[in-house]
């Protein structure tokens, strides 16, 4: 093989390694969850052949045993998942559509506070929200699973929103404008429908960081028919312990699958997003 | 709908009262204790039909070490209690003293179908404070040296006998610690040494020393006191000196419970552990005995499983029933027929004790050690799971070489006076 | 153009009404309330709040733990932000060569940063149990190693036979280590993808100039690359560390703090002040002194790195 050859046959190696350091957990994840369940933990040897064969019946014992409801938990990060992903389009949208094509005073300035927000830990956040949503009543209910912990998506979107806002052309509007289209109108019919790529990017971000989060899900809910499925993976993990390696991979891929689909589904959003806060930010 | 779906009483049929009742432990582990106690819900729920209600218990396991009370709390913070709960006295100062409990004291008052001294009358003083009673006993334990009779037997060593000294203790411990020459570690240890500040704590009252102040207030001049440097300095050479206890790394490589394994003679445990000791695959033959003390006076320490109820709870009458059933003798004798605890219904303890051995009479030993058992702190002291979590991390640092016996007290007593007085 | 655009127009106050008051109530006044809360005693449980002044911090300063904790952050910081950067960069170099199926590699790569770290977390203590994990593999592999080659120019290599029974967990020191390693591993897409984006906006036309002066790959690399680059290094640098002073989800389901207190970190310790402890008020204390050492350290990073850049510009 040409000196070149090698090289790239190289590269290719030193690529696969890396992804599949990357792979192997979840492969290893999946197949440990079809073994039995008093197995013990799989061995390299025996990972892909479990005493008495596949057990799919395993997820469905763990969606529906009683004691610890998967299919609860899974009900409630649906829930609450889809209420922030709505709640940030329309405040993004609304505020970029603001920030990129209205002109007003301070407009600049309380954009970059926008920006500021982006700033803070969470660490600082979570004490006092805590503390008010008790106030108003909102602890362990699906309002305060879904409101109160979105500023980094609230300013996150608005920021990559605005940025993609800017480069549409003026000459759409003009046009609208000249329909007899107001400020919303415009923003309706014109700005949102040449956003898709855009709001998808924002959806997908947010469905991320809320489908995921697992530090305010944890205290915002307290009774089990209302723990959102990261926290129920860990009651999970502090059930079974050390002796049921299965079940709890079980769980576990129950709670990735829908994050591995939707992250598959719209990666080009996140690589796009992630860089135009890169680049630009 | 979905919104009003949300929160946390479980609400179907109007006529049917749900309780609630928490307790620790994971739900999902099935054993034929489980089964008992499912069977013991459903007889109540019985009781209650055959009296005209419709009852469903709903218990509600908070699995997770270390979990329980911080996720009971959360749930009091959140307005979501449950009716009923089940207290672990060694935490129970947190919710005694931050008014989630009711006082039972009136409900005792005014039924006059119950009778207070069906329970063991310094069990209930736990969870006392004043005229106020705030949780019953449900089960206890009292903490023991638990020998095994067999090695004890191929030593030629005799058994220990209450009243017996530090002395007797090392000497019974190097007797029964098997070391092959050459060989890297003991195949045989005297005493299964834990590092778990619950098990241990007791040794150090048997050498006169404590945690605490009296008052429960400081750390300071007792946990770095002489009484107590000189205890826990009898434990770590118990490890490192005179090698008749598993160090930190050799415990590791044992795996298990030494004592469980045989490959330890002594262990000081609680009533729970004759579960395994006693389990069909196992039969060890297992003696129990007091403390070995220093100071000539038996002492031990006791840890109760309480019932209580909360004070928001909306059925207070039904769960007055409910705590009224589940320490009652019938149920009480079926509950801890596994060997789980002591029962906290005198009735239902002397049954068992009546069925004791009569050349190993280890129920009797239990009993006679309730007498002189001194509750834990976390009964009467709200930040004592910290306290434990610091006095665990300093045996550690002993064990490990890492400090020497009165720095690592008088830091730990440092960490342990700022979160007992911020 | 058209003229007819008013300057105020104040609808765009009510387009960005509900964003902005959502961020008013929801994050501005959080932040002043937690700076309310750490000057009182605030326990959840209890309802006397006294006013304490500087007293929690002053505490804090005094307080060993804190400090350990503060100290522990820092040490994860300087170990992962470091690797992390390097390994995001060789990484992306490394992809964005014209290769086929580069799609492929960069979203596998990213997969674990979209993951549930509570998932991931659980993976882990299993690549790291004793005996049976992933790593026991490895650590056979190279126990074979050594055995079977015996002894490299006289030193015996038995020596460095690794008990299969260690718990990585359990170690001082390790524990900290395997933390690093998995943010390592998790972090990898993100970071990657925007060095992608920072290399792919380098013109072709540096390149070019540098091959006309006859530079070679390493000074392709150190005089064209890494300076164009300056800028998303940057970015990289901030947000790694600032994501890593904030390490929370890992700790609390595979060390709780860790083996003596080595992998407390101040966002755990501010967990178990609020949460095991009660303390609203000295958790808000110590959630500022956080924010205060993101801000330092956000502040120091692109300073330093302006100085670079001005240096830069001056050279040239």
């Amino acid at each position: 093989m040409s000196r070149r050859g090698v090289k790239i046959a190289l590269h290719y190696l030193v690529l696969l390694l890396i992804a599949a350091s990357t792979v192997l957990p979840f492969v290893w994840m999946l197949f440990t969850s079809l073994h039995g369940q008093r197995a013990e933990l799989p061995t390299m040897a025996n990972l892909f052949s479990p005493a008495g064969g596949y057990h799919f019946d395993n997820y469905r014992y763990v969606l529906t045993y009683g004691e610890l409801p998967v299919w609860r938990f899974a009900v409630n990060s649906v829930i609450v998942t889809t209420g922030v992903v709505l709640f940030q389009l329309a405040l993004c949208s609304l505020a970029a559509f603001g920030f990129a094509r209205l002109h007003f005073r301070g407009r600049n300035s309380i954009f970059f506070l926008f920006l500021l927000t982006m700033m803070i830990p969470g660490q600082v956040l979570i004490v006092p929200l805590f503390l008010m949503v008790q106030k108003l009543g909102w602890l362990d209910s699906y309002w305060g699973l879904i409101i109160p912990y979105q500023y980094l998506s609230t300013a996150f979107g608005t920021f990559l929103l605005r940025q993609f806002f800017v480069t549409i052309p003026h000459s759409l509007d003009e046009a609208a404008r000249l329909d007899g289209c107001s400020e919303l109108g415009v923003f309706w019919h014109v700005i949102l429908p040449s956003s898709k790529p855009a709001l998808a990017t924002v959806a997908a971000f947010a469905f991320i960081w809320t489908w995921t989060d697992f530090y305010w899900a944890l205290l915002a809910s307290s009774s089990r028919t209302m723990r959102p499925l990261e926290v129920g993976l860990s009651a999970f993990r502090d059930s079974y312990g050390m002796t049921c390696w299965s079940l709890q991979m079980t769980a576990a891929v129950i709670v990735l699958v829908p994050v591995l689909l939707v992250f598959l589904a719209l990666q080009r959003y996140f690589v796009r997003g992630v860089v135009t806060s890169g680049i630009k930010g | 709908m979905i919104l009003a779906a949300a929160g946390c009483r479980d609400e179907r049929e109007p006529t049917e009262i749900v309780l609630r009742v928490t307790d620790w432990g994971s739900p999902v582990v099935e054993s034929d204790f489980m089964r008992i106690e499912r069977e013991i819900l459903e007889g109540f729920e019985q009781q209650q039909h055959r009296a005209g209600r419709k009852v469903r218990v709903q218990k509600e396991q908070i699995p997770g070490p270390g979990q329980y009370a911080p996720k009971l709390t959360m749930m009091y913070v959140a307005g979501c209690a449950p009716d009923v709960v089940h207290l672990d006295a060694s935490c129970g100062a947190l919710f005694i003293d931050n008014g989630m409990l009711m006082d039972l004291a009136p409900l005792m008052a005014r039924d006059p179908s119950f009778d207070r001294s069906i329970y063991f009358e310094n069990v209930l003083n736990i969870t006392r404070r004043g005229e106020a009673v705030y949780a019953v006993p449900l089960d206890f334990t009292p903490m023991m040296m638990y020998y095994n009779r067999k090695l004890f037997q191929q030593a030629g060593v005799p058994f220990p006998r209450n009243g017996w000294s530090w002395e007797d203790f090392l000497t019974t411990c190097k007797a029964l610690t098997v070391m092959p020459p050459g060989a890297k570690m003991p195949t045989q240890y005297g005493f299964n040494f834990e590092n778990v500040l619950p098990f241990w704590i007791p040794l150090l009252w048997t050498g006169g020393g404590d945690v605490l102040s009296p008052d429960g207030r400081r750390a300071s001049g007792y946990l770095d006191g002489q009484a107590t440097v000189e205890a826990v300095q009898f434990l770590a050479d118990l490890i490192l000196k005179h090698r008749v206890a598993p160090s930190i790394a050799e415990r590791k490589i044992l795996g298990g419970d030494a004592f469980l394994n045989g490959k330890a003679a002594m262990d000081l445990k609680g009533h729970w552990t004759l579960i395994d000791y006693h389990a069909p695959d196992r039969q060890l033959d297992v003696g129990v005995v007091g403390l070995p003390t220093r100071t000539g006076k038996p002492v031990t320490i006791i840890y109760v499983t309480g019932i209580a109820i909360s004070r928001s709870t909306r059925h207070a009458d039904l769960a007055w029933e409910y705590l009224k059933y589940m320490t009652s003798a019938q149920v009480q004798i079926k509950r801890v027929a596994s060997g789980l605890a002591i029962s906290g219904n005198r009735e239902a303890a002397d049954f068992y004790r009546a069925r004791d051995d009569q050349d190993n009479p280890i129920e009797a030993e239990f009993h006679q050690a309730v007498e002189y058992a001194r509750p834990a702190w976390g009964a009467t002291v709200e930040n004592f799971p910290m306290c434990e979590a610091f006095g665990q991390e300093m045996m550690e640092d002993i064990l490990y070489g890492a400090a020497t016996v009165p720095e690592a007290t008088r830091r730990a007593a440092q960490y342990m006076d700022a979160v007992l007085a911020p | 153009m058209i003229s007819d655009r008013p300057r105020n127009n104040w609808r765009g106050y009510l387009f960005i009404a509900p964003a902005t008051i959502y961020l008013a109530v929801f994050s501005l006044i959080p932040v002043a309330f937690a700076a309310y809360l750490s000057l009182h005693r605030w326990h959840l449980l209890k309802s006397d709040h006294p006013f304490v002044g500087w007293g929690n911090y002053t505490a804090l300063a005094a307080n060993p733990l804190f400090r350990g904790a503060v100290w522990n952050t820092l040490v994860y910081a300087m170990a992962s932000v470091p690797l992390g950067v390097v390994s995001a960069l060789v990484v992306a170099m490394l992809v964005s060569r014209p290769l086929k199926v580069i799609g492929v590699f960069r979203a596998l790569y990213y997969i674990p940063a979209v993951c549930s770290q509570v998932a991931l977390s659980m993976v882990w203590i299993w690549i790291l149990l004793p005996e049976k994990g992933l790593i026991s593999y490895g650590i056979r592999f190279l126990n074979l190693l050594a055995e079977t080659v015996g002894s490299i120019g006289g030193m015996d290599l038995s020596m460095f036979h690794i008990d299969l029974s260690t718990d990585l967990l359990a170690m001082r020191g390790w524990a900290m280590a395997a933390l690093v390693l998995m943010s390592m591993w998790i972090g990898l897409g993100p970071r990657m993808v925007i060095f992608i984006a920072g290399l792919q906006n380098i013109p072709e036309t540096l390149y070019e100039a540098a091959d006309l002066d006859g530079c070679n790959r390493w000074q392709r690399f150190w005089y064209v690359t890494l300076p164009q680059l300056a800028p998303t290094m940057l970015f990289v640098t901030v947000t790694t560390t600032i994501a890593a002073f904030q390490l929370f989800t890992p700790v609390y389901m595979m060390t709780q703090g860790g083996p003596q207190r080595t992998t407390d970190v101040v966002s755990f310790h501010i967990f178990q002040e609020a949460w095991r402890k009660y303390e609203a008020g000295m958790a808000s204390a110590q959630s500022y002194v956080l924010f205060a050492m993101i801000l330092v350290v956000a502040v120091f990073q692109i300073a330093l790195m302006r100085k670079g850049l001005d240096r830069e510009e001056a050279a040239q």
